[in-house]
């Protein structure tokens, strides 16, 4: 009975802290800067030799690579034929890189990631930041959802 | 010295001309929406106020409520009292140089006989400039009059209308405590 | 049991303590509670602010005066734009104020406010803003707060590196943001590397109102010349211009304007300018100019067209010019309080360059060249540079300085403002802006005395987003006020600004506020149409043109009635202002006009053409509430048909005259 109060107060706390974390891009909006993180970041290089493993920030955190649904990739491509061509070209580089070839450097997740979340993986992914240095501009947040971006993805799929 | 009482005379006279030097009346209104309030300054042979267009904004308040135009061109008395004033100054001079105590109290009774005569034609201006409204003024407060006091202050509508002597004035009382002042050490001159 | 009731208080203190230390979190991060940074900001009923700031107006091509630390708007002078409100630009007076060589220009981009100086001390007297646009730049007399002087800037494509005035006022300076053909001519746009020329300009008569012109030129290679300052102090006598697409493309340039490590900063030493001047090694281009002025006695705008500039040309005027590399494109370029260092904020780097003016002149000395382009030696980076401050942000963008030995350097990528020491280059404070800002300021920040050795900074910044209630697609831009006279810098306040604000200035509000004008003399005023009494009013007929000489006093209009007006006349309205008091404006506005109202200051004169297309009695009425009668402030005009035969007649009350 004491016990299951105790586990009680230990998931309050757990709220507590979690709130207190969930509330940081609150705190930053009201003036809190951020000191740099202690630990070296890792960089772009770094980052990338172990692409495999990198899932960029934002939503997406697993996509499962299915059959090629042809349906889903027809409408990535309108999506993509509307929303970014000013910018990239599928297999040139423009004023962005070619997704051409992008799943032998770039997990779906990434990817749909830097779709979706464009602003904070300029600023905080290893391989975003490399890019941002790189193209010298942050990539314009077309307002995708994540049906949209995951629709790209599989348009991706067929290049 | 027994020219002193002479001298004090004398200088008293010529003292009157100080008032071409400062307005004699200050009458200033004061509302919210005038900060630093409207002033007008009354001297003995013009009108002005703290600013050129002073006159003609106090006119267009004025016209508000009927009251007639402030026209120094229609104030005969703006052009007659410099007149009396050097006339007087002229007058008492010569009275200094005759070097006779009589005429030197009666000049100093003429002098306050014609500023009570003085305040009193201001009055009437005031009461004239007060009471004497168009009947087509825009508003109009019934039994509500405008004049001015002629010394404190009063409300008029939503102005606080406050009228003082101004420096002018000072040489006219300076003039005249002169002038007594010269007689009775005269006076006591001519017993010894 | 009792081991399960302390580890009951164990973690209820720990939960406390985390939810505290979550508060505290809050608080720190702002530095300050809210309420002391409200003490910080409030400004009580009928007490003034402590400075004037003024804004550009960005794309609506005006100036804002805002107070400060209030944040609170105080006024919008009409500068580059029409403006209905005032009748700027609609009203004869104004109209020949947007004149230029094509013609009419209703609209700019303002950008660059920058004030006065003397003695390389903001001076109150002038403000002065360039159009980004059409070329051009403009005067602000801050006696009126009125618009008083425009001119144009030939052989120029796009002026943004502009006004930025010499420590004594000079020379503003103004430099091609967009190469172009100069002179221009029809050439293929790809001939860009062969044909497209930059100019640096420097117009003189800053401190004489009405006598601004363009002193000279400078022909320099086509690149887009970015931002520019002009030395003070040990530097007086240069002018430092930035230069990007030193790879002089001509398409995608946010890509191929982007390749190099490093662009120029164009050194300009017009001392010496001054001299191949006067020695006539100038060439006399037949380039033509507008030049406007506005006068407060006759309250008329004046255009003349100009025509000629002397030219110099780098190669053949050895010492004029040097590039110093700086590198990823930088965007501003700015010069400490001292004039020593020379900032470059390379807007596509981490880091922040700075340059030695004493290295600078050491290297010329001893010719430390690694290049020349056209005649500019480029001198060596090692030989100029004198340090560089790291991992500041992302996109460093401009940097003004307090009167304590550190700059502030605004990062457009990393939204931040950056504050760094002067001696040893590190950053010593940073704090985020809300969000991506652009530029900032400091009033007095840019010249050699920062007010207060530096009180307060603004940041302007490009996006809004949350900051305030939304209002559909499109926001006002957001400036942020910071406290930086401790150690620590605070965020004081967010207000909305109009356009895009592309800078500002700041100036203590004694240098200016004494010496207000409150209104226009009668007695003074020389407008050609003029009334300055009723018994002056009158209307006469010239052919098609009908000239009315009217009055308006509160709170009437003389005449208020009008007739014989026909349909196709152009109807000029003269209406001069009698009042003599502060604050009393009164408005004119005539049902149908095509243009806009009149809005006419004590004892100034303003012209509405009226054009009236049908018969009809027209209503005319005051549009400044300026007393109880106001409303009663209106009159009629009686059109009648082309070819009646109507009399000209008017009155007002019972005097009434005509033909």
């Amino acid at each position: 009975m004491k016990s299951k109060g105790a586990i009680f107060l230990a998931i309050v706390v757990v709220a507590f802290m979690s709130a207190c974390g969930g509330g940081s891009g609150d705190k930053e909006k009201k003036g809190k800067f951020a000191p740099p993180p202690k630990a070296k970041p890792m960089t772009y290089e770094e980052a990338q030799a172990d692409w495999k493993n990198q899932k960029g920030r934002g939503p997406i955190t697993k996509v499962e690579l299915g059959e090629l649904d042809a349906e889903m990739a027809k409408k990535g491509e309108d999506i993509y034929v509307l929303k970014c061509t000013a910018c990239h070209a599928p297999d040139k580089e423009k004023l962005g890189p070619a997704p051409t070839g992008i799943f032998e450097r770039r997990t779906p997740e990434w990817i749909m990631n830097m779709i979706l979340n464009p602003e904070e993986m300029a600023m905080k992914d290893p391989i975003g930041r490399g890019l941002l240095m790189k193209y010298n501009t942050v990539m314009a947040n077309q307002g995708l959802t994540e049906d949209d971006a995951r629709a790209v993805l599989e348009y991706f799929r067929t290049l | 010295m027994r020219s002193l009482p002479k001298i004090l005379f004398i200088l008293g006279s010529v003292l009157l001309l100080g008032t071409f030097l400062s307005p004699i009346w200050r009458i200033t209104l004061e509302a919210p929406q005038y900060p630093k309030g409207i002033t007008m300054y009354i001297w003995i042979n013009k009108l002005g106020g703290d600013e050129p267009g002073t006159l003609q904004n106090i006119n267009i308040l004025n016209h508000y409520v009927g009251m007639k135009m402030i026209e120094p061109e229609s104030i005969p008395e703006l052009k007659y009292f410099p007149k009396v004033i050097i006339g007087m100054a002229l007058l008492g001079v010569i009275f200094g140089l005759i070097n006779n105590k009589k005429l030197w109290i009666t000049w100093g009774i003429i002098m306050i006989i014609l500023g009570i005569l003085g305040i009193y034609d201001f009055y009437l201006w005031e009461y004239d400039y007060g009471h004497n409204l168009s009947d087509e003024a825009a508003i109009k407060v019934p039994g509500q009059a405008y004049q001015p006091p002629l010394f404190g202050s009063k409300m008029l509508l939503n102005f606080n209308a406050i009228s003082y002597p101004y420096y002018g004035s000072i040489f006219i009382g300076l003039s005249l405590i002169l002038s007594f002042v010269a007689s009775f050490l005269k006076g006591k001159q001519d017993i010894n | 049991m009792r081991s399960t009731t302390f580890i009951f208080a164990l973690l209820i203190t720990a939960s406390l303590f985390i939810y505290s230390g979550c508060g505290n979190g809050n608080s720190t991060g702002g530095a300050m509670s809210h309420s002391s940074a409200a003490e910080k900001v409030y400004v009580a009923p009928g007490e003034y602010d402590q400075y004037y700031e003024f804004f550009s107006g960005g794309f609506s091509g005006q100036v804002t005066v805002h107070g400060l630390p209030s944040g609170r708007l105080l006024k919008t002078i009409p500068v580059f734009s029409v403006d209905g409100e005032k009748g700027y630009g609609f009203n004869e007076e104004t109209k020949p104020m947007l004149m230029t060589t094509y013609g009419f220009v209703p609209w700019d981009d303002s950008h660059h406010p920058k004030l006065s100086q003397t003695e390389g001390v903001h001076d109150g007297n002038f403000l002065f803003i360039n159009a980004n646009n059409t070329p051009r730049i403009a005067r602000i007399d801050l006696t009126t707060f009125e618009t008083t002087e425009i001119i144009e800037i030939p052989n120029s494509g796009g002026s943004h590196a502009s006004p930025y005035p010499t420590q004594n006022t000079e020379y503003l300076v103004a430099a091609t943001r967009f190469s172009v053909p100069i002179p221009q001519k029809d050439v293929p746009i790809d001939s860009y590397k062969e044909n497209f020329k930059g100019t640096f300009t420097f117009i003189s008569g800053g401190q004489e109102p009405g006598e601004m012109d363009i002193a000279f030129q400078i022909l320099a290679p086509g690149y887009d010349y970015d931002l520019a300052h002009c030395g003070k102090g040990v530097s007086h006598g240069w002018t430092f211009f930035t230069s990007y697409n030193v790879e002089q493309a001509n398409t995608l340039k946010e890509k191929n304007a982007s390749q190099y490590d490093k662009d120029y900063i164009a050194a300009v030493n017009w001392k010496k300018a001054e001299e191949y001047i006067a020695q006539g090694k100038f060439k006399e281009w037949p380039s033509e100019y507008y030049h406007n002025y506005y006068s407060d006695k006759t309250h008329t705008g004046t255009s003349t067209k100009m025509k000629g500039v002397k030219v110099l040309i780098p190669s053949e005027c050895p010492g004029l010019v040097y590039y110093l590399p700086t590198p990823k494109s930088p965007h501003g370029v700015d010069v400490s309080p001292t004039g020593e260092y020379i900032v470059g904020n390379g807007k596509l780097s981490a880091d922040l360059t700075v340059h030695s003016f004493e290295k600078m002149l050491a290297a010329i000395e001893a010719k430390k060249f690694d290049d020349e382009i056209d005649g500019i030696p480029v001198l060596n980076y090692d030989a100029v540079h004198v340090g560089t401050v790291e991992m500041g942000g992302l996109g460093p963008l401009h940097t003004e300085f307090d009167g304590r030995g550190h700059g502030y350097t605004s990062f457009f990528i990393s939204s931040e403002v950056v504050k760094w020491s002067l001696e040893t280059f590190e950053v010593v404070d940073r704090i985020p802006a809300y969000y991506s800002i652009g530029h900032l300021s400091i009033p007095g920040g840019g010249s050699m005395k920062p007010w207060e050795n530096g009180k307060y900074l603004i940041a302007m910044n490009k996006i809004t987003k949350d900051r305030y209630l939304p209002t559909g697609p499109e926001l006002a831009h957001s400036a942020q006020l910071y406290d930086i006279s401790g150690d620590k810098m605070e965020l004081l306040l967010d207000f909305p600004t109009m356009g895009e604000p592309h800078y500002a200035q700041g100036i203590l509000a004694s240098k200016i506020m004494d010496k207000q004008v409150k209104f226009f003399r009668l007695e003074e005023n020389e407008h050609k149409y003029k009334a300055l009494t009723e018994a002056d009013t009158k209307v006469v007929r010239k052919g098609k043109e009908v000239h009315i000489y009217g009055t308006m006093i509160r709170s009437h209009f003389a005449p208020d009635n009008i007739e014989g007006i026909k349909v196709g006349d152009k109807v000029f309205w003269h209406i001069t202002n009698l009042e003599q008091d502060w604050d009393v404006p009164h408005g004119l506005a005539v049902m149908g006009a095509n243009n806009a109202e009149l809005l006419i200051m004590p004892g100034q004169t303003e012209t509405l053409v009226w054009e009236p297309k049908a018969e009809g009695v027209y209503p005319f009425y005051c549009t400044d509430f300026c007393s109880a009668l106001h409303q009663e402030m209106q009159g009629y005009i009686r059109v009648s048909a082309e070819n009646a035969n109507t009399k000209m007649k008017w009155r007002l009350g019972d005097e009434a005259f005509g033909e």
